[in-house]
């Protein structure tokens, strides 16, 4: 009886998603503390599920909104002169995107769904306004694009200085403290990207991300089925990365 | 413990009971609830301590000055249960989920007025959403109406996790319990204590009221021999206040047949002698506990708190609190849920959380309700702890203070020792007048407010 009681009586739009969004700290205090109810709804747009391969926005289109991924994974992507697609960023549940676009007032990528994926949209003239309201949404979004230029640094380094194995195990790394953070198991998650999206994002060939794969499994640092991957070897792989001694380093990556 | 009728009589004032500083009658309605929910929302990893209030009960204590709601429609409290798993969810959004529950406080009216089967299903969703403890190893404690409990419902809270359990005892006078309309006999509460020792309750509590009708020193002499026959850990001994005006169901309370004053410090002295040589410690205010419990040892060590159910072991708490009325304490903000259920359940239907009041504490607030706490529970100040954290010189700071402090002083209800720093102790005599020495430091004591007496 409880479930379905629950969702038929009660009003809220908040689930548990929405604690660990980036964007909690708008959607929690509005939607605990309002009289209007509806005041939430008239900010953020519950978007339809893309589906596997749908855009969400385009290169060149005009910047409107951010995007919150509830559930599933994105992309972003350029296309370069020549027509070839360089993947820029993989967006999990609770991230942001589209915060590129603030800077000339267009998207300077396009986004694509990498399965079904669900999103929240906010305009972002509606956020700049609260985060006047709510202090700590202002500070919540100055954390976000904080965090952006961390990642995007380390990225530099790691597509300039890194060798495959360590591109590899980097991206894997990220993605488990990405997962952890969310409250899901960091040893053991789906690649929603393929080998191939792999490293056009890290600037490998297709058949060298797929031997540094089974070169780890034979190493016994993962073990692979389809995409699924589980980290047995955690040590073994910071290690690799040269972050041992500061673990957080890779937390907050 | 000096009983000092003098002083007694002189400083028998009305006061605050200081669960928290500044006290509920400052809580603003017209507070911003976002500004509110921001100051809940803040990181912490404190630990919790969760309240919910059950505002059910079957029949009417006069007496009661309680929230509560008086029905025999006991389908009331599976719809109230829908109400609370829906806040606990809510709540539960807005804390770090690995913040361990140190404390688990069930109040009413009466929460032993929910079925076996809803305790069942909102503790189990408690679970889900909170860093419950296992094996005992948090304070998780239920206030029990003698008559609304079963021998199976007392298996099934302490299978829950339940390990302390707290006793609307009263007064075993026969005449009293039947003009307050609260009859329970001395046969029921034995039985209770021996299946509650029986299932091993680590911890039980008796509530007791004196300044009832028809109390004497003679009766409240039989009850308490009963009391201390059935050997509880912690026992409460609350003054009851009479006043009808606010408490509609005190009309039928015999105003005629009220102890008078002297009667009722002659049973509260009674109360002290009898207690203390039963071997419990007088831990201040109404609460006397045995030396072994954990609240006099807590004490003991320095370590007493004091918060809105009363004196505590745990300090270092957040406190979350559910169902109506209900008081959450984050840090030093304060928010209080709606008293009336259709308000609460208004605002819980529609996904927010039913805020009716909130306090924000300001510096000077947080260096009172320091100087406070320390007092009541510690019986002592020692001033250089806040002078430190806060960064005053506390002669100066509290100059108008000192002045009524040098009248408790000759008084002989506190000692001040003057070193680099000034210690303010509480004398023996003093202790059962620790709300005026508390009042000295209340700025909001002006706002015409009807307080109870303080002893």
């Amino acid at each position: 009886m409880s479930l379905a009681l629950n969702t038929a009586r009660f009003n809220s739009k908040l689930t548990s998603q929405c604690q660990n969004c980036s964007l909690s700290a708008l959607c929690l205090p509005i939607s605990l503390a309002d009289d209007d109810v509806n005041r939430l709804d008239q900010i953020i747009e519950r978007k339809k599920p893309l589906k596997k391969g749908d855009i969400l926005f385009r290169q060149g289109d005009e910047f409107e909104s951010v995007y919150a991924v509830r559930t599933g994974t994105l992309k972003t992507f350029n296309i370069t002169n020549s027509g070839e697609e360089q993947i820029t960023g993989f967006y999990c549940p609770s991230e942001l995107l589209g915060l590129s676009g603030i800077d000339k007032n267009i998207y300077p990528v396009s986004a694509k769904a990498l399965e079904t994926t669900t999103v929240c949209e906010i305009p972002f003239a509606h956020l700049e306004q609260l985060s006047e309201q709510i202090p700590t949404l202002k500070h919540q979004l100055f954390k976000v694009m904080s965090r952006k230029i961390c990642d995007d640094q380390q990225m530099m380094v790691l597509l300039g200085k890194k060798n495959a194995d360590e591109k590899v195990a980097s991206l894997l790394l990220n993605l488990s403290a990405r997962f952890k953070k969310r409250g899901y198991s960091a040893t053991s998650f789906r690649l929603a990207m393929s080998r191939g999206e792999i490293g056009n994002y890290l600037g490998l060939a297709v058949e060298t991300v797929s031997r540094v794969i089974t070169r780890f499994q034979k190493n016994g640092m993962i073990q692979v089925d389809g995409k699924e991957i589980s980290i047995v070897n955690l040590d073994q792989m910071q290690k690799l990365i040269g972050m041992s001694v500061d673990c957080d380093k890779i937390e907050n990556i | 413990m000096l009983w000092n009728t003098q002083l007694i009589h002189k400083y028998n004032i009305s006061g605050p009971r200081y669960t928290s500083y500044p006290t509920a009658p400052q809580f603003d309605a017209n507070i911003s609830k976002l500004s509110l929910i921001e100051k809940m929302l803040l990181p912490s990893n404190k630990p919790l301590s969760l309240y919910f209030h059950v505002p059910y009960c079957a029949k009417l204590c006069y007496y009661c000055a309680c929230n509560k709601v008086i029905t025999s429609d006991y389908q009331k409290g599976d719809e109230y249960l829908e109400l609370l798993i829906e806040e606990v969810r809510l709540k539960s959004l807005m804390v770090n989920e690995d913040r361990e529950v140190q404390q688990l406080h069930f109040g009413g009216g009466t929460p032993t007025f929910l079925s076996i089967k809803a305790f069942t299903r909102l503790i189990n969703y408690i679970k889900q959403h909170f860093n419950l403890l296992a094996d005992d190893k948090g304070e998780y404690s239920i206030e029990v109406d003698p008559r609304e409990i079963s021998r199976e419902k007392l298996v099934a809270l302490r299978e829950l996790g339940f390990n302390r359990l707290s006793f609307g005892i009263q007064d075993f006078n026969k005449r009293v319990q039947t003009t307050i309309n609260r009859i329970q006999s001395y046969q029921l509460i034995d039985d209770l204590m021996a299946a509650s020792r029986e299932l091993s309750y680590q911890s039980i509590n008796f509530d007791l009221i004196y300044g009832l009708p028809y109390q004497t020193v003679e009766t409240f002499t039989e009850t308490l021999d009963q009391v201390i026959e059935l050997n509880p850990d912690r026992i409460s001994v609350f003054n009851y206040a009479h006043i009808p005006r606010r408490f509609a169901s005190q009309k039928l309370i015999p105003e005629d047949q009220l102890p008078d004053g002297d009667t009722k410090l002659a049973i509260l002295k009674l109360c002290i002698d009898k207690l203390t040589e039963a071997g419990y410690q007088y831990i201040g205010m109404d609460h006397f506990a045995k030396p072994t419990d954990s609240l006099a040892m807590a004490q003991n060590q320095g370590e007493l708190k004091r918060n809105f159910q009363g004196y505590t072991t745990h300090a270092n708490c957040d406190l979350l609190a559910f169902g109506t009325s209900a008081i959450s304490q984050i840090g030093h903000t304060y928010v209080q849920n709606h008293t009336a259920t259709k308000d609460y359940r208004k605002s819980i239907e529609s996904g927010q959380l039913a805020i009716m009041k909130g306090y924000v504490s300001n510096r000077d607030d947080q260096i009172r309700h320091n100087v406070i706490m320390s007092l009541i529970c510690n019986f002592e100040l020692d001033t250089s702890e806040v002078e430190s954290e806060f960064d005053i010189v506390f002669k100066n700071y509290f100059k108008s203070e000192l002045t009524e402090l040098l009248k408790l002083e000759k008084d002989g209800i506190i000692e001040l020792t003057n070193g680099p720093h000034l210690n303010i102790r509480v004398t023996d005599s003093g202790r059962l007048l620790i709300r005026c020495i508390c009042m000295t430091f209340d700025k909001y004591l002006n706002n015409v407010i009807s307080y109870s007496k303080v002893i």
